[in-house]
């Protein structure tokens, strides 16, 4: 009873809403069946921020897997201060993602980023790179935050997989004389699929829902570059104050993270009936 | 990642207005607390003072603004002055989270039972309070004769549907700032046309005096429609038609203005391209630490520039109203709060009392001096108090004088997103005349 009161009602009532023209500040308050998402089927800045935001998940979950597999390999090696770095490499990810971005703004900042400081030095760029007022930069620019704020949870799960692969298999492995490619290849990263596979799921819901990077950072400028799902349905909900097409954005985000979820199970199951 | 998101949003939607329900009876018991007491110490002194009870209770609610002293030390001060009405201060969040107070309004106002009595908003929502029917029309309490005590443009703001359904509190504007020293090196005037400040920054950059030659504010947020209504109005443009149902933005007069604005990064190279990228701070920052000569900016600069703590330019920095094209007039963009009464009060003869109390000359003067929050009276401007001890607001009489609002729509919440997002997009591409077309088509639909 609790339960669905706290996340089942508010679910329904979202889609309920979106169903409705209601808004706080016209007053109305009418159901109108589909016309909010046809509405939402023809609107541009929708569909630019849809794809704004299918391309951060993808670039910055699969950076964050492989950048967190290397790390998760190494820390799973025996080395001295292993136990230091662990817990050190924990620290970007216990940051609140204000701080980060707050951080970033300036190691990236136009005039006076160490960033920019850096490549001008090393002759790579011939003058400074306005990394968020430029549409071209600024989007890969948050990805970047986003990868060097969330790859050690990544890694943080990849190693608890690795620790469950047999001990004894890549022992016998070495002893038929396998490289530790060929180990990795053939015997670690099968069974770390599983993990894998739910780590880049967890992941990947998480970068779908980013907000806090985009509203600090660039508020979705410049030219709507980096405008995702949650900033332009916080627009619509909070700044406009139309309840029902802000629900209906918040009803199609809510549906593709559903299908990205189920292209991950689906994925999870064939995976796990293969190996059982 | 889920941390920020939770705490804005939570707060926003639901927790809010438990919170103002909390914190009106905090400050509910505080006022009553304060009210006995004085109640016993000029019972005291031997002076008559009405019972609480014989008082008519209003609340007024406000975003908090601080100074030498706060708005519930305003709300007191009206208390005490008069034994009639008793004013409840309802708190809300700081000017600068605008839109939690936006919401916390709007949540009171909707629920139409009266409260809060009297309240003050920023001046662009005034027109969708309005139309909403939230706010008494003043129309009957402050005949067209006293409104030519205010500033042309604050009370033009304050007026929707020919009706005056907000009274003007305090006002600010964006403004011309500029290096003394500099202006004296490159020719002495301060500049009063766009193509004279441009030709005098380029030159000023060119000798090596200043790195930038004009700082304004270009990324896409509410103060990027500031800058734009700036030039746009001081080329004779506009953003909506006089009617108010149709977008006028992607006529020449706009097009030219929100050019010479790609221009000054593109062709005349007198600002960074970081300005797509910086809101008011971001700005001020270079201009305080002596690397600009102009700069555009909202009153709250000055005090820093004169501070030498924070600033490199400490006494060489000046104020005028901001450039205009050949044949324009100077425009500003008007900012600050009004005062409305909720249209469903049910105490409106008290309300007005307040309203007119809280508008009036001593009360603005006093915000002034001890808030810092310039009058939207001329005449005070004149007054010898604030020439002594505020005399850089004393001087701003005639940048507020061309204070110009923004679009006066009740559906400006959804003009300004379309604004923001159509004009970033012509001064990042260049492509200001298609551009700007396809934002007036697309605010033709939210405003027809």
């Amino acid at each position: 009873m609790s339960l669905g009161s706290v996340s089942f009602y508010p679910i329904v009532n979202g889609v309920y809403l979106s169903f409705t023209n209601r808004s706080l500040i016209t007053q109305d308050n009418d159901f109108v069946g589909i016309a909010n998402y046809l509405q939402l089927s023809a609107d541009p800045s929708f569909w630019n921020a849809w794809w704004h935001t299918i391309w951060f998940t993808t670039a910055s979950t699969g950076l964050e897997t492989l950048i967190g597999l290397v790390m998760a390999l190494i820390l799973c090696e025996a080395f001295s201060g292993r136990g230091i770095v662990r817990a050190a490499m924990l620290v970007p990810w216990a940051m609140p993602t204000v701080v980060t971005s707050k951080m970033f703004g300036w190691l990236f900042d136009g005039q006076h980023g160490i960033i920019n400081f850096i490549l001008l030095h090393a002759g790579l760029i011939d003058q400074n790179v306005n990394w968020y007022g430029a549409p071209e930069t600024a989007l890969t620019t948050i990805i970047l935050a986003d990868v060097w704020k969330t790859t050690p949870f990544m890694a943080l799960l990849l190693l608890t997989g690795l620790q469950t692969v047999p001990k004894s298999l890549i022992e016998a492995a070495r002893v038929d004389g396998a490289r530790a490619w060929t180990i990795f290849w053939n015997i670690r990263l099968p069974l770390l699929l599983p993990t894998l596979l739910i780590a880049g799921l967890f992941r990947a819901l998480d970068a779908f829902r980013v907000f806090d990077l985009v509203y600090v950072l660039t508020g979705g400028g410049p030219a709507d570059s980096t405008e995702t799902l949650s900033t332009l349905s916080y627009k619509i909900l909070f700044s406009t104050l139309q309840f029902g097409y802000g629900s209906a954005v918040s009803t199609a985000m809510f549906m593709t993270e559903g299908v990205i979820a189920l292209v991950f199970c689906l994925f999870l199951v064939r995976q796990l009936r293969k190996t059982t | 990642m889920p941390d920020f998101k939770n705490a804005s949003a939570g707060s926003n939607a639901t927790g809010f207005s438990a919170m103002l329900d909390r914190r009106q009876l905090l400050l509910g018991a505080a006022g009553a607390a304060i009210g006995a007491a004085t109640l016993g110490v000029a019972s005291g002194l031997g002076i008559r003072t009405a019972r609480a009870a014989d008082r008519t209770e209003i609340s007024f609610a406000s975003a908090s603004f601080f100074g030498k002293e706060g708005i519930g030390d305003l709300v007191k001060a009206y208390n005490e002055s008069q034994d009639r009405i008793m004013v409840k201060f309802i708190e809300l969040p700081p000017p600068s989270s605008s839109t939690e107070v936006y919401q916390g309004l709007i949540q009171q106002l909707a629920r139409r039972n009266g409260t809060p009595d009297v309240f003050s908003q920023d001046v662009i929502w005034i027109a969708g309070f309005a139309a909403a029917g939230w706010a008494l029309p003043l129309d009957e309490y402050f005949p067209k004769e006293k409104r030519s005590d205010y500033f042309p443009g604050t009370v033009a703001a304050c007026t929707y549907d020919e009706k005056l359904t907000a009274l003007p509190w305090f006002v600010d504007s964006g403004m011309f700032y500029y290096r003394k020293d500099l202006v004296e090196k490159h020719g002495g005037k301060v500049p009063d046309t766009w193509d004279d400040m441009a030709t005098m920054a380029a030159a000023a950059q060119k000798a090596g005096d200043a790195k930038f030659g004009y700082l304004w504010q270009g990324k896409q947020a509410e103060v990027l429609i500031c800058d734009a209504v700036e030039v746009i109005t001081s080329n004779g443009g506009s953003i909506l038609a006089h009617d108010g149902k149709s977008s006028i933005i992607g006529e020449k007069a706009a097009v030219e203005a929100i050019q010479f604005l790609y221009d000054t990064i593109n062709k005349r190279k007198i600002s960074p391209q970081n300005v797509l990228s910086w809101d008011e701070e971001p700005s001020r920052q270079p201009f305080t630490s002596g690397e600009a000569m102009f700069m555009r900016n909202w009153s709250y600069v000055y005090p820093i520039a004169q501070d030498p703590k924070a600033s490199h330019v400490v006494d060489k920095v000046a104020v005028a109203p901001l450039p205009h094209f050949a044949g324009g007039k100077s425009a500003a963009c008007l900012g600050g709060y009004q005062l409305g009464v909720n249209a469903n009060s049910k105490k409106r003869e008290a309300a007005i009392e307040f309203l007119t109390w809280m508008s009036s000359s001593e009360t603005q003067t006093r915000l002034a001096l001890n808030f810092g929050l310039a009058p939207s009276r001329p005449a005070i401007f004149q007054d010898a108090k604030l020439k002594a001890e505020q005399p850089f607001m004393a001087s701003l009489q005639n940048v507020f004088t061309g204070a110009t609002p923004r679009p006066i729509t009740p559906q400006y919440a959804k003009v300004t997103l379309a604004l923001q997002s159509g004009i970033s997009k012509a001064l990042v591409s260049g492509n200001v005349q298609a551009e700007l077309k396809a934002t007036a088509e697309q605010i033709n639909k939210i405003v027809a």
